[in-house]
């Protein structure tokens, strides 16, 4: 299997985001449209999210009293550096991958769980009490899904017999991973939904803190923090597509056109239920984490395993 | 694993960074930012276990530091009255042992690594990682890392049972009564 | 035309991101403004661009005003929207950017947005002096020392405490003031909590700040017919409506702001003949789950404490038939019977409040000329209103209680469930009843 040359992965990779992050925009503004009974208009879905990337380059940051300088930059930045890693591993096609090493699946659950380290650095930095609220929320978020997400995974480890996330596309020849481990897609969602911490599990950016980690960001830092938290979307919607629906198989169609294809359909599944879920509370949450989605997942595990015996 | 010129500044420029952050762990007056650069030390050390091929290791570390260390930040915050330093305050204790003890360490641990007349024998770079690790998990190395996973399990069991309210003599806030905290009397230390 | 230029003009299309403090007499014409495609009313005055000041604002709210305008970046403006108040008394008022009687405030908005960002209109200095509120004053080489162990209120901001935990570990609390301006709390209204972590160990809502005599409030139905009989299909519709703006409200507590725009379409478009809709709405909310996830179980008010306070909605969601309308023969013409829940938590405010809706909406459409009122009392959206007594001021002494020991998003949902208003409490405190008169 062929490696891109490291500029190339690169630059593919950031086309891949920034195409990611403009397509969330564009869906999510529709949607809202949509369900708030408003007029849809072709300028405002397609152009208004320039527009107002536009306005938040106009706009000058503000500063907070004695905030943390080099953590509040860096919390954007490293976020959206871990959602490229996370979309590196995933493959396009059989032979198109940004990277595809031995272990690709830990890599990309490092990344993942990397993800509360960005967020609890963006709540802590301003100096801000909603802000830290906000952080604070998101460490137990975080550390409630980080089992249940490897589990989750892992079981679609388990008929490719190897950590590569390529071997684990190239195992769902014959059958998709949802079909055969059906628990599988839905935790593997709920557990997308709290790392990228959207919709019902938006809790550290939550609307009963007034913004959270986000209340104190203007400008420059609010709209690469969006961007960040969108990439991050993107790369759990692209894993979920080549973890669970068969990445680049299916028929008629050249491979990375389906790849293309499932994981945007995964994308308006998980924009379409921000829209329409309430926010979960977050002592509901940690507890349906540790009591409800850690069973569901090793009962996951072991039916696929048995099933593989 | 081979690749010259690139690899080597890459190794480089990550132990310069596990240095100059752990050395940073111990100069920065806030708390959470102590955590943090403790865990972009361990990182770098991740990138170096990468670089030497043992990638399983190197990810699972960076994987496993990132919630220790978060959960470190927070529990500094818990138990420290300043831990963001915003008040100017001395926050170590006994400094010049500590620095005495820590380049002694460093210089123990540094002499074998100078001194010492390592072998030449490169191994050839991991296949099937998977594999192997597999066939070491469940072959050779069974019995230390099952009893390793039932004794920290069971650590995580007794240490939710003795965080948790109910005690041998009923609810933890009836009956006990936590030592005193006379605050306002002590004065900076 | 340099990057920074074309990048202004660019943004000149954007939806303009609007902070909006709704005072008294306002919250209503700010809810329709946001339904407009081309303003968007943000939660943070960090996100802004334009701070919409509407409605009358007592005057001790003109210091955080100014705290939250110096809190927007460049480029600001502000835009202010008296809505029968007169323009001298609005504190931020500029001549050039208001919103009089005959202007069409989403036009006015959006054009005063654009002057802003091509540069006809300056950004606004910032009104407080950047002068450090608390400067540090240690003692000792390392400016440890002073009084105490923090040697003083360092950069004006209290350092946690010591206080007491439920489980008999002692945290460090920290206390706040949130308000007046958090955009899930209507305007004017504080909440001083004692945090410890993320539950609430202590929280007070103060007074209300319009009840001072500054304020002359437009006058309403519901107050209206505390001195003189008024339509009841009238006062219906107002009820309704007053329901469907707190739920959209509420929605938006939930993380559901683009549902939330549908509601409020309901409302400001809403006749007697909606009441199916709502109906469907509140069914179609319990099948999301929204009371559910959000409110059940949190918020719940024991029936003992609310005997006798007339709380309208709350007290009939602990059980507690209360309804000044039972006894009111107009009603008991059109068949009117107090809808009751049992839990008396935020889900079952919630059931009731939509219920009542779609209730008034369908008394409003039997309703043949009947006239109700006039006669001292009358029960509003929020519960029983008299002169100089509003629910507000009745439910103030509960929420100590109620907050002790929740979490901040159930304490947040709890207070949104409650539906405080504590403009209510001023238009009943200016008007003289007719028993009084009498």
């Amino acid at each position: 299997m062929d490696y891109a040359s490291p500029p190339i992965a690169l630059i593919a990779v950031g086309l891949a985001m920034a195409a990611g992050v403009y397509l969330i925009a564009v869906l999510d503004r529709s949607i809202a449209v949509l369900v708030g009974a408003g007029r849809w208009t072709w300028r405002g879905a397609i152009v208004g999210p320039i527009r107002s990337a536009a306005l938040l380059l106009v706009q000058r940051r503000r500063t907070t009293e004695r905030p943390d300088s080099p953590g509040w930059t860096l919390a954007p930045a490293l976020l959206t550096g871990l959602a490229a890693v996370a979309l590196a591993m995933v493959p396009i096609g059989p032979d198109m991958a940004a990277a595809d090493p031995s272990t690709g699946f830990v890599v990309f659950s490092a990344a993942i769980v990397f993800v509360m380290i960005a967020v609890f650095l963006h709540g802590w930095s301003p100096n801000s009490a909603l802000a830290m609220h906000g952080a604070y929320r998101f460490g137990a978020q975080a550390l409630s899904f980080q089992i249940p997400f490897l589990l989750a995974m892992l079981a679609t480890a388990l008929p490719a017999e190897s950590l590569s996330i390529v071997d684990i596309v190239d195992a769902q020849e014959p059958l998709w991973n949802v079909v055969r481990q059906p628990l599988g897609l839905p935790l593997y969602l709920v557990v997308g939904v709290a790392v990228s911490f959207w919709g019902p599990l938006n809790l550290p950016d939550a609307s009963d803190l007034a913004g959270g980690t986000s209340v104190e960001d203007s400008g420059v830092a609010r709209l690469l923090w969006k961007s960040a938290r969108a990439a991050m979307l993107v790369a759990v919607a692209a894993m979920g597509a080549a973890g669970f629906l068969g990445g680049w198989w299916g028929p008629w169609l050249p491979g990375p056109v389906w790849m293309v294809i499932k994981a945007v359909a995964l994308l308006t599944l998980l924009l379409v239920a921000g829209h329409l879920l309430p926010r979960v509370r977050i002592q509901r949450f940690v507890v349906i984490a540790w009591v409800i989605l850690i069973p569901l997942a090793l009962v996951n595990i072991f039916v696929s395993g048995a099933l593989l015996l | 694993m081979s690749g010259g010129l690139l690899v080597d500044v890459i190794f480089w420029l990550f132990a310069a960074g596990a240095l100059v952050t752990g050395y940073r762990v111990f100069r920065t007056d806030s708390m959470v930012r102590a955590a943090f650069y403790l865990l972009a030390s361990f990182a770098a050390v991740g990138g170096i276990l990468v670089l030497l091929g043992a990638e399983f290791v190197g990810m699972v570390l960076i994987l496993m530091m990132a919630g220790e260390m978060l959960i470190m930040a927070i529990v500094m915050v818990m138990y420290m009255m300043n831990p963001a330093g915003l008040n100017p305050m001395w926050m170590v204790h006994q400094h010049r042992v500590a620095v005495a003890a820590g380049v002694l360490a460093f210089a123990v641990l540094a002499a074998p690594v100078l001194l010492v007349d390592f072998p030449d024998r490169p191994n050839p770079a991991p296949e099937e990682a998977t594999a192997q690790l597999g066939e070491e998990l469940l072959g050779d190395s069974m019995l230390v890392f099952q009893t390793a996973g039932v004794g920290l399990l069971s650590t995580m069991i007794g240490v939710v049972v003795l965080a948790s309210r109910r005690g041998r003599y009923g609810e933890a806030d009836e009956g006990s009564s936590e030592p005193s905290l006379e605050l306002q009397d002590a004065e900076s230390r | 035309m340099g990057v920074r230029d074309a990048l202004a003009h660019l943004a000149g299309g954007a939806v303009a991101p609007v902070f909006a403090v709704a005072g008294g007499g306002a919250r209503e014409a700010v809810a329709e403004l946001a339904l407009s495609p081309s303003v968007e009313l943000v939660d943070s005055p960090a996100a802004a661009s334009v701070l919409l000041v509407a409605g009358f604002l007592p005057s001790d709210l003109h210091t955080p005003l100014a705290a939250l305008h110096d809190a927007m970046p460049d480029p600001r403006c502000t835009v202010s929207w008296p809505l029968g108040s007169d323009h001298g008394s609005m504190p931020l008022s500029s001549s050039r950017l208001r919103i009089g009687p005959d202007d069409e405030p989403v036009q006015a908005v959006t054009r005063a947005y654009r002057a802003l960002l091509s540069g006809v209109v300056a950004t606004e200095p910032p009104i407080q002096p950047d002068v450090d509120p608390n400067p540090w004053r240690g003692v000792g080489p390392y400016g440890q020392g002073g009084r105490g162990m923090t040697g003083g209120t360092p950069y004006g901001r209290p350092m946690a405490e010591l206080g007491p935990d439920r489980d008999g570990l002692r945290l460090d609390v920290l206390p706040l003031s949130i308000g007046p301006f958090f955009p899930r709390f209507p305007a004017g209204l504080i909440l001083d909590v004692v945090m410890a972590g993320d539950l609430v160990i202590e929280g007070r809502v103060a007074d209300s700040p319009f009840g001072g005599g500054e304020w002359r409030p437009p006058v309403g139905p519901f107050v209206r017919a505390l001195s003189e009989p008024v339509p009841v299909a009238e006062i219906e519709l107002a009820r309704a409506r007053q329901h469907l703006r707190w739920a959209s409200d509420a929605l938006i507590t939930q993380g559901l702001p683009a549902f939330a725009m549908r509601v409020r379409r309901l409302a400001v478009t809403l006749t007697p003949g909606h009441a199916s809709s709502v109906r469907a709405l509140s069914r179609r909310l319990r099948l999301l789950r929204v009371p559910q996830w959000s409110g059940a179980g949190v918020g719940r008010i024991a029936p003992e404490l609310l005997t006798g306070l007339a709380l309208g909605p709350v007290s009939r969601a602990a059980g507690l038939g209360e309804d000044a309308r039972a006894a009111d023969p107009a009603y008991a013409e059109l068949g009117f019977e107090p809808i009751v829940a049992r839990d008396g938590d935020a889900a079952a405010r919630w059931d009731v409040r939509l219920a009542e809706a779609a209730q008034s909406l369908e008394l409003a459409a039997r309703a043949r000329g009947q006239r109700t009122g006039g006669v001292g009392i009358v029960e509003g959206p929020r519960g029983r209103l008299g002169p100089d007594d509003s629910p507000f001021q009745r439910l103030q002494s509960l929420l100590p209680d109620l907050l002790a020991g929740l979490e901040w998003g159930d304490a947040v949902t709890a207070l949104a469930s409650l539906d405080l208003d504590p403009e209510e409490a001023g238009t009943v405190a200016a008007r003289p009843s007719r028993a009084e008169a009498a």
